[in-house]
């Protein structure tokens, strides 16, 4: 490290990329417990910033955009094209969990704890789960179990399905190999849905509705796009 | 030049994607993206070369955007300072032996004979308003192209020190008189 340097001259030249391999890194490293050091580094980014106004704009190749979503979220947006088998990575994909954090996610999981306007409801429901788009995090459906063996499926939003296509239903516990059919749904209708030969619902219970030919899967798993997701949660 | 030196909303972006917001990305990629791939395409000189820093960088500002901090800078500079170091790395890391490729070599070579990419008649012509550009005008010649040289196309002191024809010792002295002299105007 260039000892004879003070930490402004340093920092100056680091900002201004004339250290070597080496010396970045030491003054990379050194930003994260030398106060000072990354005080005038910070000074020197903000004070040469707007010389980057002097770099005349590129043209973004469109695919560059599609690769970058492709490295942060390569489930999410594998879902949104049909084609087998990528429903999968989409059920195992921290990143999307995580990220339905969102607002509209949390209203629609108010919206069906505290019950739906024209959703009779026979019984306190033990398990809810709200099913959401994939991509915007929409919710679609609403599902509530008022026993551990049998459910009611509930639409948030009306759904134009292609012609030749159907909307099939799928539940998977974390400990099943695969998920299972629990029925064709039609858009914008309620269905409800017993599991008597199923194991008993359980909490982060995974469901999820996929774009199936009209009359279902023809292979028993999911072949078409998830349109919406979501994991149970136990209600106090 | 039109484009807004600072704008507020990038602060919101990074927030937003810090959330999981996943369109916010876009929407920061969207807004300076080109301007983002100029910048480090000056510096590692090769298309192929400066989308993949671009990649990295989003990939980056993604994963880091929790950790921006607004007391430390603008979000906007927060978000110019990944991809520059992100090329920056890049050439470091990597000798510049590969020539650029042909259609960034004859950009540049136009834009030389026009004199377009020459920073320090840029930043003497410039209609940008500002204390950097006017202390930037007040140095030599020497300093304020060694600064330029450095900050837009990520020269080293040699590659300075022969774009200028000048000793190395001598640019070495330029930068580091250059850099006393702006920090002195700035304040």
């Amino acid at each position: 490290m260039k000892d004879d340097m003070d930490n402004n001259t340093l920092a100056g030249q680091y900002v201004l990329g004339l250290l070597d391999a080496d010396e970045r890194a030491q003054v990379e490293q050194r930003t994260g417990h030398d106060a000072d050091l990354r005080t005038q580094v910070d000074y020197w980014e903000q004070r040469m910033l707007p010389l980057t106004s002097m770099v005349e704009p590129e043209h973004l190749p469109p695919a560059l955009w599609s690769r970058i979503e492709r490295t942060l979220w390569p489930v999410a947006q594998a879902a949104a094209r049909p084609g087998p088998s990528r429903w999968a990575r989409l059920w195992d994909n921290l990143a999307f969990w995580r990220s339905l954090a969102a607002t509209g996610f949390a209203a629609a999981m108010l919206l069906a704890v505290l019950g739906l306007p024209g959703a009779p409801r026979e019984a306190t429901p033990r398990f809810m789960v709200v099913l959401v788009a994939p991509d915007d995090k929409a919710p679609g459906w609403v599902v509530q179990a008022s026993t551990t063996q049998s459910l009611k499926l509930i639409p948030l939003v009306s759904q134009d399905v292609p012609s030749a296509k159907s909307l099939q239903f799928w539940t998977k516990a974390d400990k099943w190999k695969g998920p299972v059919s629990l029925g064709l749904v039609k858009p914008g209708r309620p269905l409800d849905v017993t599991m008597a030969e199923l194991p008993p619902m359980e909490d982060n219970q995974l469901f999820e509705i996929t774009l199936e030919p009209e009359t279902g899967s023809p292979i028993g798993r999911p072949t078409g796009p998830v349109l919406y997701i979501g994991r149970a949660v136990k209600v106090m | 030049m039109t484009y807004p030196p600072y704008d507020p909303d990038f602060e919101a972006a990074l927030v937003a994607c810090a959330r999981g917001d996943q369109a916010a990305l876009q929407r920061i990629y969207q807004a300076e993206g080109s301007r983002l791939l100029g910048v480090a395409l000056r510096i590692v000189r090769r298309r192929d070369v400066a989308e993949d820093v671009l990649h990295d960088a989003f990939v980056r500002i993604w994963e880091k955007a929790s950790t921006f901090d607004a007391t430390r800078g603008s979000a906007r500079g927060w978000i110019y300072s990944i991809v520059r170091h992100g090329a920056l790395n890049h050439v470091r890391n990597h000798a510049r032996e590969v020539a650029a490729d042909d259609s960034t070599f004859e950009r540049m070579e136009s834009d030389h004979a026009s004199g377009a990419a020459d920073p320090c008649r840029q930043v003497l012509l410039s209609s940008e308003s500002g204390l950097l550009y006017d202390c930037l005008a007040r140095l030599d010649a020497g300093k304020r192209s060694s600064i330029l040289l450095a900050y837009l196309e990520g020269c080293t002191h040699s590659e300075i020190a022969s774009r200028l024809e000048s000793p190395l010792g001598t640019v070495k002295a330029w930068i580091r008189r250059g850099l006393q002299a702006l920090r002195e105007c700035l304040a």
